[in-house]
């Protein structure tokens, strides 16, 4: 029986400090730090946005990068075709994708299990080879991209991202430990007893949905403003879809703090891995992705919690 | 009209290949009960062994796709053994995650170890005329092969000992569970024909088109929507279906564009999905 | 002067491809009532419950609750007009806590509390932060139970409540449905044990090869030849 225990430490006091932190890294930290935090807060966002749906519905969504491409298109081209400044455009992709995944909701959640994930994927495929076609180039610029700049200086975009990514983690919180989030659950463990004691899956479900696309979206936005670029083999790849699940994983699925974790830990060793090995930086990648899958299930909090580090209990 | 009947040809040449690499994929899914993502990866190690095997031991190409069968399904084995079968218990997310991860793994080696290199196997050069028509000798013996490994196929499932279990685990694995016939064996040995075919078909791909580590990705996409469209562990669904999604892709290429037909599979995994879940096709 | 019934079925047709599950089902059930529903395995009474509740959609016609139709309706609107069901293989929510498993089922004010109430019924409620995974299969047809009380139905439908679990609990756990039954409820139950209808009910339903093949009091079933030739084997 351990002893020690992190139920101790106020956690509010911690995250206040925390945050006071990261807040005041742009007054002393060198851009190459500063642009590493950014990274890790957009993917932290991409990682508590897909915690939030597929972590508690148990709808397994290999569509994330179609929220991100969706919405770092509209704002980008919002941008750099329409003149529109930065704060109203990432909002405005946001929204926009938001309202779009409730009618790609309202279909494709009818379908369940491995397929639902297949229809995700084809449906990012499908419009990652559409934005890049030449009937849709007017708009989109075709497979060329479109390169821009939004005239936002680099501690502004960080203060945002890090604003946005304290108020996904804050969104989980409150979701996970109301009865919204009950449901979300009794959805994974089944959702057609859900259903036959009461409980409206198909509108919950399209609201977690929005919430997600919402969340990811806007990071999405502010991620590609960040590049001053996009593209649609970058926008929609598999590997923005699949980097946050691997994230989320590793820090626990279901949990508050699992994609933050996740996020920073993964981003970390990317950069070491990436100046150390380069070429074989991907192939260690998948290797580790197998290793958590057929050892560490849970992740690391899930691990913790099995060892009585961290209580293993919602609180309502 | 005659352009007609030869993309409809074309088509089917295209789409007997597809129909292998979709049939092993559905094999595993429906027997084993894994979606093996890395199924496409298989399918670009088969394309290299043939093009190592004829550059280094000069091996006849069409040999490599005999010898691809044993070689790959031994692998298959192999690596169900040691890590697909832990899975096959588990959510479903895991095998994904699992496979992709393998996926990621073996063409970043294959990239780190050939390098980017576009590859060939140039054994087959030149064509033939037939009825009006000309087509490549390396595309036509390659749907000959293709013809003659799924007839094989079938052949086994229909009059094997293993091939009658397996059409019975696909149909109720519970039941067959029951009978003693859905056992680790069994799925060890699926997969690894699951494995085999991918390899044969990409040994058969080596005589026609250009080898490069990422080539795998436009195989499983395809492979996934000839398993929507014939239906979950439906091996003949899945023949037809790879026929169709060679049809249709020689026809958008040649009445559209080369880049509209890369939209084909994922549309037809979203109205398959949507609209007839089960496939296109009985069991 | 008769009530008008809670649940009436209506000319129930339910077919899976060339199989029919249910063949013309018709019979009513009178508010605060205990019916025993009884037949051999693939009778249909399984399949009636998933109709009522709203899983699966009839081929053909009627269901009415409480004078209102609910043929076509969604299972979480009948739930939510009081319909309740517990399943013949558990369905609770197994990595959810046992209060969890109740709060989710609950809607307006006071829901933890009712929560705590329940379990106290039950006698669970030292488990209540325990997974429902950890209890043992007697206690999981508990907190099933429970569940519906959540929803406050007031007609429960059950489906083998008594199969499976010890007689001490299977006691227990019919004297809770007897009381329940009598504090107002409408109670439909599936059962193989005679014993247990015999008891408890006061109308029996029989189904075979989905029709009605007798419906009566619990006296007049037990002499009805037909029936316990059907029931009981050739």
């Amino acid at each position: 029986m351990k002893t020690l225990s992190l139920k101790k430490i106020p956690v509010s006091l911690g995250i206040a400090i925390l945050m006071a932190f990261l807040i005041s890294i742009p007054f002393f930290a060198s851009d190459y730090w500063i642009t590493l935090l950014v990274l890790i807060f957009i993917f932290t966002v991409y990682a508590s946005g897909w915690n939030l749906f597929s972590g508690l519905t148990g709808y397994t969504n290999f569509g994330l990068a179609w929220f991100i491409g969706v919405s770092g298109y509209i704002s980008s081209l919002l941008i750099s075709d329409y003149g529109f400044f930065w704060l109203y455009a990432w909002p405005i992709g946001a929204i926009l994708t938001s309202i779009a995944s409730i009618g790609v909701g309202y279909i494709l959640l009818r379908i369940k299990g491995v397929y639902f994930a297949i229809s995700m994927v084809a449906l990012t495929e499908g419009t990652r080879e559409l934005f890049g076609t030449e009937y849709l180039a007017p708009i989109t610029h075709g497979g060329q991209g479109v390169p821009f700049v939004a005239g936002i200086k680099l501690p502004t975009l960080y203060w945002a991202i890090l604003l946005l990514a304290f108020l996904s983690l804050l969104i989980c919180y409150k979701i996970i430990s109301s009865k919204f989030g009950l449901r979300l659950l009794a959805i994974r463990e089944d959702e057609q007893a859900a259903e036959t004691l009461g409980i409206h899956t198909t509108r919950d479900k399209i609201i977690a949905f929005m919430i997600s696309a919402f969340l990811v979206g806007l990071a999405g936005s502010i991620h590609f403003t960040y590049q001053n670029y996009i593209d649609p083999s970058f926008a929609f790849s598999i590997h923005l879809t699949l980097t946050p699940i691997v994230m989320t994983l590793f820090g626990g699925i279901g949990t508050v703090f699992g994609p933050f974790i996740g996020a920073t830990l993964f981003t970390l060793i990317h950069e070491i891995l990436w100046a150390e090995l380069t070429l074989l930086y991907m192939a260690i990648f998948g290797g580790i992705l197998m290793v958590l899958i057929l050892f560490f299930p849970q992740g690391l909090l899930g691990w913790m919690k099995e060892k009585g580090v961290l209580p293993r209990i919602r609180k309502i | 009209m005659t352009n007609f009947i030869e993309i409809l040809i074309r088509g089917l040449m295209l789409g007997s290949v597809y129909a292998l690499v979709g049939m092993g994929l559905t094999l595993v899914w429906g027997v084993v009960g894994i979606v093996n993502i890395a199924h496409g990866e298989f399918v670009m190690l088969g394309a290299y062994f043939a093009f190592w095997a004829f550059s280094l031991l000069h091996l006849n190409p069409l040999l490599s796709v005999v010898l691809s069968i044993p070689v790959f399904f031994f692998a298959g084995v192999m690596i169900h053994r040691r890590i697909t079968e832990r899975l096959v218990k588990e959510h479903e997310l895991s095998a994904l995650i699992l496979t992709f991860g393998m996926s990621i793994l073996i063409w970043n080696l294959a990239q780190f170890f050939w390098t980017n290199t576009f590859r060939s196997v140039s054994y087959l050069t030149g064509s033939f005329p037939f009825i009006g028509m000309v087509f490549a000798k390396s595309k036509t013996v390659s749907f000959g092969l293709a013809l003659v490994i799924t007839a094989a196929l079938f052949l086994f499932l229909r009059y094997s000992k293993w091939g009658k279990a397996i059409r019975a685990t696909s149909q109720n694995s519970e039941v067959a569970l029951v009978c003693g016939i859905n056992t680790m064996k069994m799925r060890m040995l699926t997969f690894g024909m699951g494995i085999g075919l991918a390899g044969a078909a990409g040994a058969i791909i080596s005589l026609q088109w250009v080898i490069f580590p990422q080539m795998g990705g436009s195989y499983i996409s395809k492979a996934f929507a000839i398993v929507v469209l014939g239906g979950l562990g439906n091996i003949q669904g899945a023949l037809a279906g790879g026929l169709i999604i060679g049809i249709l892709e020689a026809m958008v290429t040649q009445y559209l564009s080369a880049k509209m037909a890369q939209i084909i599979p994922s549309v037809t995994i979203l109205i398959i999905l949507l609209l007839r879940p089960t496939g296109l096709f009985k069991k | 002067m008769t009530k008008e019934p809670i649940l009436r079925i209506e000319d129930v047709v339910k077919k899976f491809g060339e199989v029919v599950a249910l063949d013309h089902c018709s019979f009513d059930i009178e508010p605060g009532s205990m019916t025993g529903l009884i037949g051999p395995n693939g009778a249909g009474k399984t399949t009636l419950f998933n109709l009522i509740t709203g899983v699966l959609q009839p081929d053909g016609g009627h269901i009415y609750l409480k004078g209102e139709e609910i043929t076509r309706k969604k299972p979480y609107e009948i739930a939510r007009k009081g319909v309740g069901r517990t399943y013949q293989i558990i369905r609770i929510f197994p990595k959810m806590t046992l209060l969890e498993n109740l709060i989710v089922v609950g809607k307006g004010r006071k829901v933890i509390e009712r929560a705590r109430d329940l379990l106290r019924l039950i006698k669970l409620e030292e488990k209540k932060d325990d997974y429902a995974s950890d209890l043992s299969f007697g206690q999981q047809k508990l907190l099933s139970l429970a569940q519906v009380l959540m929803l406050d139905a007031h007609l429960i439908l059950l489906d083998e409540p008594a199969a499976g679990i010890n007689p001490t609990l299977q006691n227990e756990l019919m004297v809770l449905i007897h009381q329940l039954n009598e504090g107002g409820k409408t109670i439909i139950v599936v059962e193989h044990d005679m014993n247990v209808i015999l008891r408890h009910c006061q109308k029996v339903i029989a189904l075979n090869y989905g029709q009605k093949i007798a419906e009566g009091s619990c006296s007049e079933i037990q002499k009805n030849e037909t029936l316990l030739e059907h029931y009981f084997g050739r």
